[in-house]
């Protein structure tokens, strides 16, 4: 087909999903960005300067007022969003590897698959729920179990103290999340030669090693893909925060979409909240732009 | 091999221009029919006229925002306000956004079903949304200069005067007389002297409630005294199968907001809410440090107070006899099997109780200001009678409803109220409003669980209090 020919059929049925994605994306993006500048004064860095430097528990991003003299938690927003990164990603990665393999050849381990798979098929909503729920001091299946172990200090319902909040929202969203992960990995190892790992264990290498050096490499893009996935996941966690805590008690389960939030809805101020949303959306480029020249790149350029 | 046809040059230009003259096409049909549809409103004829005096006795308790008044008295009640309302002649739909919705809801039909009954020319058409998604959306909307309801319906009275203040409500002081009210409950829907929202009927947050049949099987009763009431909690404790004497109510924070204010009230006195509110008493004056530190801190720590529990799951374990009392509103006599069974006591020596209503205001851009007013004007006057009958644990803020109007078990929480001499006064938190509410939620959810923290609590509170800054 003639190359003046191919680019204009492709410009005829990309019109739609351009005039889409013009009207819905990019005007509101680029309005975004415009009010975030805009302040009382008129026009300038003030909503910025303002939402990295604000103090209160509900809407600071890095360092909340008291901190010096009491013992966090709460630490800000953001950093409460770099540590769901740092537990969750590595637990997500590794669930899901390790499910996926062991559940590669057993009989059913479809029905396991899809019973895993159910905490992403569920409105995020409902998570939250359910999650404030499973850390229940009545209700829950976590602190009956910690309580039965005898393990009283927490027996208690997880989301009420500072202390257990971010890390029982942080193991829901394990829970949650962790049927993402097992998904991909299994359609990662579906299209891995068994030959390979039959080869290694020829070669006298214990499960252990096999695991970690022959399937772990072999797996990396599918590794990317759940990784990037997961934080940009983390980075705009909303939902299952707002049901469950709605940031507290105490700020101590705030995070950046929450702030953004509280602003915009609470405190009616817009410019401040385009502010948060364009940082937030600035952090999640970060692992967008790294999985682009990673994964995405390299692909195209060996077509 | 399928052969993909491709459009010539011309074609290409052809079905290009094709897509915007459509566009275009699409665009003024829309613009027509949106403009078609204006006209018609307009000219929609109103002659009829409707007037309305009314004369009333009533016996209430009074309060006042700027100050407090400890009497009963009697009021006598002459409407001065005449206001000249246009009822429709041809068929008028309203749209009306409230909050209730379940059992509410269906009360709240009532008061609609009587308005149309009355005014068989206005249909009304029912959205239930809670007062934060009409804060987070409607002020988009307004700004766009349109409106998703004829007359909107929210607590939060600070949220109207907000919207006021941008000229998005419509002044309605025509309507409402103030003296007709229970006095200061339309002064938080005033500005610059204009009144913007209409009051609709109230809840109140008077105390403790309890099982008369629970009190009768352990020989309880109701403390006179403060030693008296740690006295019960002692016995409630020592009942087996307690699990706490007090439950602890959580939603997003406000059960325990609706606690603190109580013990702020009972021992600062009706004055110091309101000095809160306006900052003229800060959160970390040593007289609120006092009343935390001295009565409500020790009760949290000796595990007086449950964990806070979601507040619909906490008042069925209340019910069940795991806990033996709640601090709630006034809507819990609607919630429970047997409202007969309920009773309540406020704290000893409380000499004011938290009371709040619903709002309704006109949005400016509504194309029937006419039909709004008269059912605005129904919802602040009689239909507060309809809606009071009906169980919803609410009673009017209209002193034209007579007391023998209101539900029974409602009577008796009125009734108990105005015996004690108890003010009602504005909830302290939805009249800061703002996103320090959701933090005085927050900061309060701290405290339940680490009650040390009092003073970092207390100076979270008083940095972030809008008034207080600059002070």
């Amino acid at each position: 087909m003639p190359r003046r020919r191919r680019t204009r059929l492709v410009l005829i049925f990309l019109l739609p999903e351009l005039a889409l994605i013009l009207s819905f994306v990019l005007v509101p993006i680029i309005g975004t960005f415009i009010i975030s500048f805009k302040t009382s004064h008129g026009y300038g860095v003030g909503n910025y300067y303002s939402v990295i430097t604000e103090r209160s528990p509900d809407r600071a991003l890095v360092i909340p007022e008291n901190i010096i003299k009491a013992q966090p938690p709460p630490w800000g927003a953001l950093v409460h969003n770099i540590i769901w990164v740092a537990i969750h990603v590595p637990v997500v990665v590794f669930l899901g590897l390790t499910l996926a393999y062991l559940l590669r050849d057993v009989v059913g381990s479809s029905i396991v698959k899809s019973i895993m798979f159910l905490g992403m098929v569920i409105p995020m909503v409902v998570g939250g729920l359910l999650i404030r729920f499973m850390f229940d001091s009545d209700l829950g299946v976590i602190p009956v179990f910690l309580r039965e172990l005898g393990i009283k200090s927490l027996a208690h319902t997880w989301t009420n103290y500072p202390q257990t909040a971010l890390i029982a929202l942080i193991l829901g969203s394990v829970w949650l999340w962790t049927g993402f992960s097992l998904t991909v990995y299994a359609a990662a190892l579906e299209s891995l030669p068994k030959s390979y790992i039959e080869a290694a264990r020829v070669d006298g290498a214990s499960d252990f090693q096999i695991f970690f050096k022959v399937v772990f490499p072999l797996v990396k893009h599918a590794t990317i893909i759940v990784v990037v996935m997961t934080m940009l996941w983390d980075l705009k966690i909303f939902d299952i925060v707002f049901v469950s805590t709605r940031g507290g008690p105490g700020g101590a389960t705030n995070v950046m979409a929450l702030v953004m939030y509280n602003y915009f809805a609470r405190a009616l101020d817009y410019g401040k909240s385009a502010a948060t949303a364009v940082i937030l959306a600035l952090i999640s480029l970060i692992p967008g732009i790294w999985f682009i020249r990673r994964v995405v790149r390299p692909s195209a350029e060996k077509r | 091999m399928v052969k993909i046809v491709v459009a010539s040059n011309a074609s290409f230009w052809g079905i290009v221009i094709g897509v915007f003259i459509i566009g275009i096409i699409i665009g003024a049909a829309a613009t027509y029919y949106t403009a078609s549809k204006q006209t018609v409103t307009k000219t929609i004829p109103s002659t009829s006229v409707i007037t309305q005096t009314v004369t009333k006795t009533t016996t209430i308790t009074t309060a006042a925002t700027t100050g407090v008044a400890h009497a009963t008295k009697t009021v006598t009640i002459t409407t001065t306000t005449s206001p000249t309302l246009t009822a429709p002649k041809e068929k008028v739909k309203l749209v009306v956004i409230g909050p209730w919705s379940g059992k509410e809801e269906k009360y709240f039909r009532a008061v609609i079903g009587n308005f149309t009954k009355k005014y068989p020319n206005i249909q009304i058409e029912y959205i239930v949304r809670r007062a934060e998604d009409i804060a987070k959306t409607m002020p988009l909307q307004f700004a766009a200069g349109k409106t998703p309801a004829d007359v909107v319906i929210t607590p939060w009275a600070w949220w109207i005067v907000k919207m006021a203040k941008k000229g998005y409500v419509l002044d309605i002081s025509n309507l409402i007389n103030p003296n007709e009210y229970i006095s200061g409950i339309v002064d938080k829907v005033t500005y610059n002297g204009k009144i913007y929202g209409a009051p609709f009927a109230m809840w109140l947050k008077p105390g403790f409630w309890y099982r008369k049949s629970f009190f009768q099987k352990y020989g309880l009763k109701e403390p006179r005294t403060w030693s008296e009431f740690l006295e019960l909690l002692n016995k409630i404790k020592k009942i087996p199968g307690i699990k706490a004497p007090i439950v602890t109510g959580d939603g997003v924070g406000w059960p325990e907001s609706d606690i603190v204010e109580h013990f702020l009230i009972t021992f600062g006195g009706p004055s110091l809410q309101l000095k809160l509110i306006n900052c003229e008493v800060k959160f970390n004056d040593p007289q609120v440090k006092e009343i935390f530190k001295k009565y409500l801190v020790p009760l949290i720590k000796e595990h007086y107070f449950s964990e806070p529990i979601e507040w619909t799951q906490a008042i069925q374990l209340w019910w069940n006899g795991k806990y033996a009392l709640y601090f709630m509103g006034t809507w819990i006599t609607g919630m429970v099997p047997n409202p007969n069974d309920l009773d309540f006591f406020p704290l000893p020596g409380a000499k004011g109780v938290v009371g709040g209503a619903d709002y309704a205001f006109i949005p400016k851009f509504t194309k029937h200001p006419e039909a709004a007013k008269l059912f605005v004007k129904f919802l602040a006057t009689e239909g507060q009678a309809y809606y009071v009958a009906e169980p919803a644990g609410k009673i009017p803020t209209w002193k034209g409803v007579k007391i023998s109007q209101i539900w029974k078990p409602m009577q008796t929480v009125y009734k108990k109220i105005t015996e004690r001499h108890m003010v009602i006064l504005p909830d302290l938190d939805d009249s800061v409003g703002g996103s320090w509410q959701t933090l005085f939620w927050d900061q309060l959810k701290l405290l339940w669980a680490e009650p040390d923290k009092v003073d970092q609590i207390l100076n979270t509170l008083t940095q972030q209090h809008p008034a207080c800054k600059g002070k």
